[in-house]
């Protein structure tokens, strides 16, 4: 990015925006803790667990931020570090931003993170990436509560099934996830093939995972560093492939 | 749950979740544009029509299918309070899943219930808190940040912690359901290594795909 480019990316203003949209995030998880502990105690549930339920939930979230803060600091590298973390604290994960900072870009006439990237085309790059994360926004927020009506039905008011059934999703969105690693598209050829490093990292980070769970059964504590242990692990096995 | 019960935590939980949620989703969508508004108030950049709306286009072309196939497929797992939370934070397969998933691991209630709403919320809130605190210091001082991990071990994570995360979780449910795991596997390679399938179409297949073979275990009694 040329350096007059640059400086405007990074300027105090950038920041104060990015600001604005960043405390919307904390304030909204700050009002869901609340509601919940009030509801809480209103079907007489302990408080203890909430405790713990928001402890595993920071605890667990380390590993996994990790990782995100190192992706971060490449996309700081070309778009500037404010709007990165503007972009970052709400929906779309780097690459997707990275993937509509680029689109903007072109659509100016500009190649993306070449000497030529000028004012008009970080306009681009700002309003693609702010538009993009308006359809998840938008759609979510106007028709979610809808959602809800439509699992009550489908679940039917059976305990079990509903237990099953929210089972049965996370299943199938993580064999989704977790085949959609192992086997990338070559963005060439654009076939599928399988990957050894990502195969051993969801290998093992599945058997520790089981593991963990199986030990704490006698060792409570574990359970909150479960996640975490299971992620280093399954990396240390895709390094030493 | 009787009726009564259900009609009050509609009034003490849903109604509020969805006005928090509403109002937090939207406020950010709006203020979504407030960088564009910067750069053409403080800097006179502006886009013309013709290129904004070309730009929309072809993120939406890229995108957009998402929009509407994650928020359906990822409801039965975060419920309305977590969707309303996931979907304004992001990362959600790589973070709110896992996270929701753990917390309710940790404290042990039964999925589906109001007590696992709640739980879920509270993990779910608590990995936003930690996420922030990651992600503000990352801004501050990212490439300081950055100078404190080896070069593999920062390729590490930036190649492999997502995989490996997918796959703890997969583990952690194929432990209670491995029919379902076993069967959602074969839906997903089919999808993706005989179809040929673009993604969105993979996931949602996967997603309702797995619910649906899952029906038929549970009304013949196997899971």
């Amino acid at each position: 990015m040329p350096t007059d480019v640059l400086l405007a990316a990074n300027a105090f203003g950038v920041w104060l925006v990015a600001l604005a949209v960043v405390s919307v995030v904390a304030v909204q998880a700050i009002l869901y803790i609340r509601l919940a502990l009030a509801t809480a105690r209103k079907i007489d549930f302990p408080h203890d667990k909430c405790v713990r339920g928001l402890r595993s939930g920071v605890i667990s979230a380390i590993g996994p931020s990790i990782a995100i803060l190192i992706v971060m600091v490449a996309m700081m590298s070309v778009v500037g570090a404010p709007i990165t973390w503007l972009r970052l604290s709400i929906i779309g994960a780097a690459p997707t931003e990275l993937t509509a900072a680029k689109v903007g870009s072109e659509a100016t006439g500009v190649e993306f993170g070449s000497a030529q990237y000028d004012m008009k085309a970080l306009a681009g790059s700002w309003w693609t990436m702010g538009v993009n994360g308006v359809g998840w926004l938008v759609l979510v927020g106007l028709f979610a509560h809808r959602l809800e009506y439509i699992r009550e039905k489908v679940g039917g008011g059976d305990a079990r099934w509903l237990a099953v059934l929210s089972g049965a999703a996370t299943l199938g969105a993580f064999a989704f996830l977790n085949v959609n690693n192992i086997f990338p598209a070559d963005p060439v050829q654009k076939i599928r093939r399988l990957s050894g490093g990502p195969l051993a990292a969801a290998l093992v980070g599945a058997v520790v995972m089981v593991v963990l769970l199986m030990v704490s059964r006698r060792l409570p504590w574990l359970k909150e560093y479960a996640l975490g242990i299971a992620m280093l692990a399954g990396m240390a096995a895709a390094m030493l492939l | 749950m009787t009726d009564q019960e259900q009609q009050e935590f509609r009034e003490i939980w849903e109604k509020p979740v969805t006005r928090i949620g509403m109002a937090t989703l939207l406020l950010t969508a709006a203020l979504s544009f407030l960088p564009s508004l910067y750069l053409y108030v403080v800097h006179g950049v502006w886009l013309s029509l013709s290129v904004a709306l070309k730009a929309w286009g072809m993120i939406a072309a890229l995108f957009g299918a998402f929009y509407f196939v994650e928020p359906a497929s990822y409801y039965a797992i975060l419920g309305l309070s977590g969707t309303y939370m996931a979907f304004l934070s992001g990362n959600i397969s790589n973070l709110r899943l896992p996270c929701s998933a753990m917390a309710q691991e940790v404290v042990g209630v039964e999925p589906g219930t109001r007590e696992s709403e709640i739980i879920s919320t509270l993990g779910i809130a608590g990995s936003i808190i930690t996420n922030l605190v990651f992600i503000t210091l990352a801004a501050l001082a990212g490439n300081w940040l950055l100078s404190l991990f080896p070069d593999p071990v920062a390729a590490a994570f930036k190649n492999y912690a997502v995989p490996a995360i997918f796959g703890a979780i997969y583990g952690q449910f194929a432990m209670r359901y491995w029919k379902i795991a076993a069967l959602a596997l074969a839906i997903a390679v089919v999808m993706f290594m005989v179809f040929h399938a673009p993604v969105w179409v993979a996931i949602l297949v996967s997603v309702f795909g797995t619910i649906g073979v899952s029906r038929v275990l549970y009304v013949r009694k196997m899971v």
